[in-house]
């Protein structure tokens, strides 16, 4: 729906649905409006996702801890990993959260369609409703992840007495919001076309897993031979968890240019995923 | 002087088969080949795509209730979906002023595992409410609902009247200028429904709201509607005061129902207590009916009895304007489980000439509603020949007596 300004000779009507609409037009002051039903979806994933369940909420806390653990086991004991002198508990640990991050927000905003089909087609309100509330509901999973992750630093900090924190840690949430961009972005951009090709579905779910290889979550960026360093890094996840790690250990450089390129396509992915989405999000609702 | 609130002009609707019902990428590829060379001659209509509307305008004004009635597949329900905003318009544009909610299912949204307290809240906000005002309205939704002692028990618990009547409750108490109702009445118990149908009408009467409604229920559309529009094949073909949009639909369709039958109380229409076997109309002796002809109106049904309730089953005909031209009953009866049928005949003269629709209403105890078969027989009583036509329903013959008396 367009709000409209005031028309002479007619009445001064405050609504307008038509065929199309500018791909400018973002819709974002009506989910300003809306903001109440982003809050109601968050409870309602969270409310239904730990009903019926023993320990409820404990899985979120217990999810990385046991990640870890696996990894830790299977890197650094068996496969034996470098963690390029960041102590592996936190290296392992950092690279599973972020990852978990990035997967959850993707997929959240992935199955908006498909999830809430029932509601889009009976019902109007900014379809962009769903994935923001999901990604507000793997942003707050996220937060308690990110203060498990401090709890167990500043920890290991005093005991070991290595104190290598730099102030640039407090940057860390521009990371965040960077992953949950270009999470957010490739998230919306292939909902559109799995609610149409289910195949988009199983591609997707490859896809997410071999990139999870090329994504430094359970080895250092250093081990890549110097052929391939250039491709890998602009990733734009790799600068995303090495400077995480970086910031937190100093235990390597921050490649600024990297950092900048990641930036930029995060935020790109996000634009042409939310105007892609406004302007399929109606069609779409004919095909499924 | 209320002014339009909505205003609907050249709205077309175009759906596409092909695409409607493959949900593969090939099939799409290939289609996308196949458009290709088609292109330039999209004017003329491809076998694969399905126009839903064609060249809807009308204009709206602010607190009249307007219905839209039409067949199943007339473009009702379409209409509806595109003033919702859920689905665009292919050409056209629609303007408005005013909040619009629309209910085209109670209880949108809703979730299982949620509490009611919680679903209020949830339902609310999908429909365009703001947590404020929910929290104002909230004691006056639970309150109309009935079902305070679970307020806060999860909706999964919940039978599925009470689960239908917090849902509505959440819909009538929407603060919205303009209100799109789908067929959304056509559930939950009797009473209910009443309570649903007085709320509607104080709803556009009261509180001056415009109201669009779908039904296929003509009684309900006719008490709440003061404007009637008839949709045929995606066309708005009439427009105007109810009675006569109504009579001029079921005399289009001049549906002939003589009979329905069903083979297995499985798949058979009805609910727990009652499933229909058999419904017919039979001219006694006659191919064609007329006036002069006597009926046989039989219902054959498996009751499942509740208890050991008392049941009695009623038979309502209806003239093409929906109004109830005659309603008789069987007396009360106590049977368990097992297949009854009910016979009414009606006498020769009695019918005058016309479309007539018949109901079955089954009922328990004194006057509970448990089921009712509406409009499933429909028939049409012929003129009877050598006769010009006669006014009146009914056409019962009682003499009229002359006396000549001297001057």
């Amino acid at each position: 729906m367009q709000y409209l300004s005031n028309m002479n000779n007619e009445p001064n009507w405050e609504w307008e649905i038509s065929t199309s609409h500018k791909w400018y037009q973002l819709g974002l002051r009506e989910l300003v409006h809306y903001k109440d039903i982003i809050v109601s979806f968050y409870r309602r994933e969270l409310l239904a996702a730990y009903h019926q369940s023993v320990i409820g909420v404990s899985w979120i806390v217990l999810q990385p801890l046991l990640t870890t653990l696996f990894y830790f086991l299977v890197f650094n004991k068996i496969v034996k990993v470098s963690t390029d002198n960041t102590p592996p508990v936190f290296f392992y640990m950092s690279g599973s959260i972020l990852w978990a991050y990035f997967s959850d927000c993707l997929s959240g905003a992935m199955y908006s369609f498909i999830h809430n089909a029932h509601i889009y087609n009976k019902v109007y309100f900014p379809r962009l409703v769903v994935p923001f509330s999901m990604a507000l509901n793997h942003t707050v999973r996220f937060a308690i992840q990110f203060g498990l992750f401090l709890l167990a630093y500043i920890i290991f900090m005093c005991v070991s007495g290595r104190f290598v924190m730099s102030w640039q840690v407090l940057l860390t949430p521009l990371l965040f919001m960077q992953i949950m961009a270009f999470a957010l972005g490739i998230g919306l951009i292939t909902s559109v076309y799995v609610a149409r090709y289910r195949d988009v579905e199983h591609i997707m779910s490859f896809l997410l897993r071999l990139f999870m290889f090329v994504t430094p979550v359970f080895y250092p960026a250093s081990i890549v031979p110097e052929h391939y360093r250039m491709i890998f890094w602009l990733n734009p996840l790799t600068p995303m968890i090495e400077t995480f790690r970086t910031l937190f250990f100093q235990t390597g450089t921050l490649h600024f240019a990297y950092i900048a390129v990641s930036a930029v396509t995060s935020v790109s992915v996000l634009m042409a995923g939310l105007v892609l989405f406004r302007q399929k999000e109606l069609k779409v609702m004919d095909t499924i | 002087m209320p002014g339009p609130v909505i205003k609907v002009e050249n709205v077309s609707k175009r759906y596409r088969l092909g695409i409607l019902n493959s949900g593969s990428l090939k099939q799409d590829i290939a289609a996308a080949f196949r458009r290709k060379g088609a292109l330039q001659d999209s004017a003329i209509p491809a076998a694969n795509e399905l126009w839903a509307l064609r060249d809807i305008n009308f204009t709206i004004n602010q607190g009249e209730a307007v219905g839209f009635i039409g067949r199943n597949g007339a473009g009702k329900s379409t209409l509806m979906k595109i003033l919702s905003h859920i689905t665009q318009p292919t050409t056209g544009n629609i303007k408005g002023i005013g909040r619009l909610a629309s209910l085209l299912e109670v209880g949108t949204g809703f979730h299982p595992e949620l509490t009611g307290r919680e679903n209020i809240f949830l339902n609310g906000h999908i429909l365009g409410m703001k947590k404020k005002e929910i929290l104002r309205k909230f004691d006056e939704i639970v309150d109309f609902s009935g079902i305070e002692r679970f307020i806060d028990t999860p909706v999964k618990r919940y039978s599925s009247g009470m689960y239908v009547r917090l849902a509505f409750s959440v819909a009538a108490h929407l603060d919205h200028d303009i209100l799109i109702v789908d067929e959304a009445l056509a559930v939950g118990d009797t009473d209910f429904q009443i309570r649903c149908l007085q709320k509607m009408r104080s709803v556009t009467q009261q509180e001056n709201k415009t109201v669009l409604f779908v039904s296929h229920n003509m009684q309900a559309i006719r008490d709440l509607c003061g404007r009637l529009m008839c949709l045929y094949d995606g066309y708005i073909i009439e427009d105007g005061a109810p009675a006569k949009v109504i009579g001029n639909y079921l005399q289009r369709e001049k549906m002939q129902y003589l009979s329905q039958q069903f083979d297995k109380p499985g798949e058979a229409p009805g609910n727990d207590e009652v499933r229909i076997k058999q419904v017919s109309v039979e001219a006694v002796g006659k191919k064609i009916i007329d006036a002069e002809t006597p009926l046989t109106i039989a219902c054959e049904y498996w009751q499942f009895p509740d208890g050991d309730s008392e049941y009695m089953v009623g038979v309502h005909i209806y003239d093409w304007s929906w109004i109830c031209v005659a309603d008789m009953h069987s007396e009360g009866y106590k049977r368990g489980e097992g297949l009854i049928s009910a016979v009414c005949t009606i006498p020769a003269g009695f019918l005058n000439q016309g479309v007539y629709y018949i109901s079955f209403d089954f009922i328990k105890g004194k006057d509970k509603k448990v089921w009712s078969f509406d409009a499933c027989l429909s028939f049409e009583v012929q003129q009877s020949p050598g006769y010009k036509g006669w006014n009146g329903y009914v056409r019962p013959g009682f003499p009229v007596n002359l006396s000549f008396n001297k001057s």
